[in-house]
């Protein structure tokens, strides 16, 4: 028989069995929207958590930090060790920088705190931090580096939104430096020496490793006078494409001993992050797709009820004529078709239940004006959810597989009826 | 005049529980091309069985049936099915027409079945309702019709694939007597205008006066057979 007709004959049959065909269908419908809803929230999910950790850290910018987690310190860079780093292939700019740890800011009677003091090359600086290091809310790097210029960045110069700002291009500023010094005995003394401020930072992205709302720069030669030393506590890598990071962050081990650095990678954090959030995601779709086992165990207890009851229509079809294998496929059409129309509902449910579900979710965790636990750039957090094809078209696969692999049985019970004893029930 | 179909020492008993009951114990009887038979018997002489065995519907445990010279026993079950659907149409006493379908639709059904073009095979079955006098009931379904007009979609429905042979099980059992003469009429007719070959057990005397040969069936065995008043 032709599959049409099967087709068309099982839709009737539908048809004529409305109530039974909505609660079947019914089952598949909620089982494709979980899949669905579950799936595009979890993408979703992913993709708000990936983009916020990209605005974080620059994702072709590597840090290299003297010493191992383990191993312990080292001796910081020196300038040709740094300047080695720079030869890297791939490697579009290297910056070394120096870290005071945190100073106090003083401008006549305000008083702010910067957690940490970084003294940088200006320029090589702005090289590698393009997106962060040239937003100037006002002010800017001047042409002519003085030993005494300062830029803020925009929380340490403003603590408190409310208030006016700490400080302004060409104030002078004092900053008290602690200097640990190991003659005679190691001790730290604190000295106070005096800026002025070039610029003040533009708020800059979400917080990361490198938050630099809370850091002031000043040049790095001035460092090295304070300091009396000619060496780097880390050197920021800028690599010419963030694929290449992995085997830059090699390169760059191999110019050195065994254990003597750290360089930290932040495509390698998102990598496993993701990878985490993809079993967070096959764990979700796992719990949505008990719903479709369920949808259709419901389909195979309802057909294998259909087919007695049908019994003597299945002899009837046979004694006509009807083979085995044509009772079998009208069987299986009828299954196929519910779980067509399943998906065929179940997919937009799916979506429309996600963006609900994401609406819900994101008020939730909205921002409440929390003084001890807000975080600094608190953003409204929304999922999005996300339409992916490939979903819809594994929801669809999978829905129309479970349909027909449970009504496998009831309709190969029907195929295999007898037409003599079909034909005699009541 | 040669053998249409052929039923050679056909034996078949079945099993109730624990008791096995004989339905047939060696039944042989040729029927002619253009021949109109009645098998008559009282009930539970193995009369139906015979017509299942006949039609290929059920399989006999020994002997053989012989459709146009081929041998039910030498075909699986999709052979089978194909020989019932091409050159074999049933009529039953309850009717058996899909409840859910139209008369026509009933009708088409074997065509369906046979791959016929839809076009085509609707044209047919109209002629063939037109032929058992329901061309105003074609678009009616079985509940809606009265047990003669059932009656006949269903030979309409058994006549629409051309088939060699009519095999019908009590067709006028479930009738009263004017609505089963009327089908008696309609078989005669069909049997005498298109030459249709026609098999019918029965009980009805009614239809002993019209057929050709009368069988007659006693616990499983051919007792005696008779001519009827038929034309051959």
């Amino acid at each position: 028989m032709r599959i049409k007709r099967v087709f068309s004959m099982a839709w009737e049959s539908m048809r004529q069995r409305k109530l039974r065909a909505f609660l079947t269908t019914l089952g598949v419908v909620i089982g494709i929207t979980a899949i669905i809803a579950l799936a595009s929230l979890g993408e979703g999910f992913r993709v708000s958590i990936t983009e916020r950790m990209e605005q974080g850290f620059e994702l072709d910018v590597l840090t290299v930090i003297p010493g191992t987690l383990f191993a312990g310190m080292r001796a910081p860079f020196t300038d040709s060790e740094v300047a080695n780093i720079r030869k890297v292939s791939n490697v579009s700019a290297a910056t070394p920088v120096m870290q005071m740890g945190s100073v106090e800011l003083y401008n006549e009677d305000k008083k702010v705190t910067a957690f940490v003091a970084a003294a940088v090359n200006f320029t090589e600086f702005q090289e590698v931090f393009p997106d962060r290091f040239t937003n100037f809310e006002k002010g800017k790097i001047p042409e002519k580096i003085e030993n005494d210029t300062l830029i803020i960045g925009y929380k340490v110069n403003h603590p408190n939104e409310t208030e006016p700002a700490f400080a302004n291009p060409n104030d002078n500023v004092t900053m008290t430096v602690s200097i640990p010094t190991a003659t005679p005995f190691p001790q730290i003394r604190f000295e106070n020496y005096s800026f002025t401020v070039a610029g003040t930072l533009e708020k800059t992205g979400t917080a990361g490793l490198t938050n630099f709302n809370y850091w002031v720069f000043m040049p790095l030669e001035t460092a090295r006078k304070i300091f009396d030393t000619n060496s780097s506590d880390l050197v920021f890598v800028k690599v010419s494409n963030a694929d290449f990071s992995e085997n830059v962050a090699e390169k760059i081990e191999a110019l050195f001993p065994p254990y003597q650095l750290t360089v930290l990678v932040p495509l390698s954090f998102i990598q496993q992050v993701n990878s985490i959030l993809n079993m967070v995601e096959i764990f979700l779709t796992s719990i949505a797709s008990i719903a479709l086992l369920v949808a259709g165990i419901g389909i195979m207890n309802i057909m294998t009820v259909s087919v007695m009851e049908r019994t003597r229509e299945i002899g009837i079809l046979k004694a006509v004529g009807a083979k085995s294998r044509t009772v079998l496929t009208m069987f299986l059409a009828e299954a196929a078709l519910v779980g067509v129309l399943g998906s065929l509902i179940g997919v937009p449910t799916g979506y429309g239940l996600a963006h609900v579900l994401s609406y819900v979710l994101s008020s939730f965790v909205s921002p409440q004006q929390n003084h001890v636990f807000q975080a600094p750039e608190a953003e409204q957090a929304t999922i999005t959810p996300v339409f992916s094809w490939s979903w819809v078209i594994i929801a669809v696969v999978f829905g129309i597989a479970i349909c027909i692999l449970f009504g496998l049985y009831p309709a190969r019970k029907a195929a295999k009826l007898d037409p003599v004893e079909a034909l005699r029930y009541e | 005049m040669t053998a249409l179909l052929e039923a050679k020492g056909l034996k078949k008993t079945y099993r109730m529980g624990k008791v096995l009951v004989p339905a047939l114990q060696g039944i042989t009887f040729d029927v002619a091309e253009g021949e109109f038979l009645a098998v008559f018997g009282p009930s539970g002489s193995g009369k139906s069985t015979l017509l299942h065995v006949l039609g290929g519907l059920d399989r006999p445990d020994e002997g053989e049936v012989f459709v146009d010279g081929v041998g039910f026993s030498t075909l699986n079950d999709n052979a089978l099915a194909e020989v019932r659907l091409r050159r074999i149409g049933f009529v039953f006493q309850f009717f058996n027409l899909l409840p859910r379908l139209t008369a026509l639709r009933n009708v088409e059904l074997p065509l369906t079945l046979a791959d016929f073009p839809e076009k085509e095979s609707i044209k047919k079955a109209e002629d063939m309702l037109k032929l058992v006098g329901l061309e105003d009931r074609m678009s009616h379904r079985p509940s809606e019709m009265s047990g003669g007009e059932q009656q006949r979609v269903a030979i309409a429905r058994a006549l629409v694939n051309d088939p060699k042979i009519v095999l019908a099980d009590e067709p006028t059992g479930n009738l009263d007597t004017s609505t089963g003469g009327e089908i008696v009429q309609l078989m005669k007719r069909l049997n005498e205008e298109k030459g249709q070959t026609l098999v019918v057990v029965t009980h009805d005397p009614a239809i002993a006066e019209t057929v050709d040969r009368i069988i007659y069936l006693e616990d499983g065995r051919v007792q005696r057979i008779k001519k009827g008043h038929g034309r051959l």
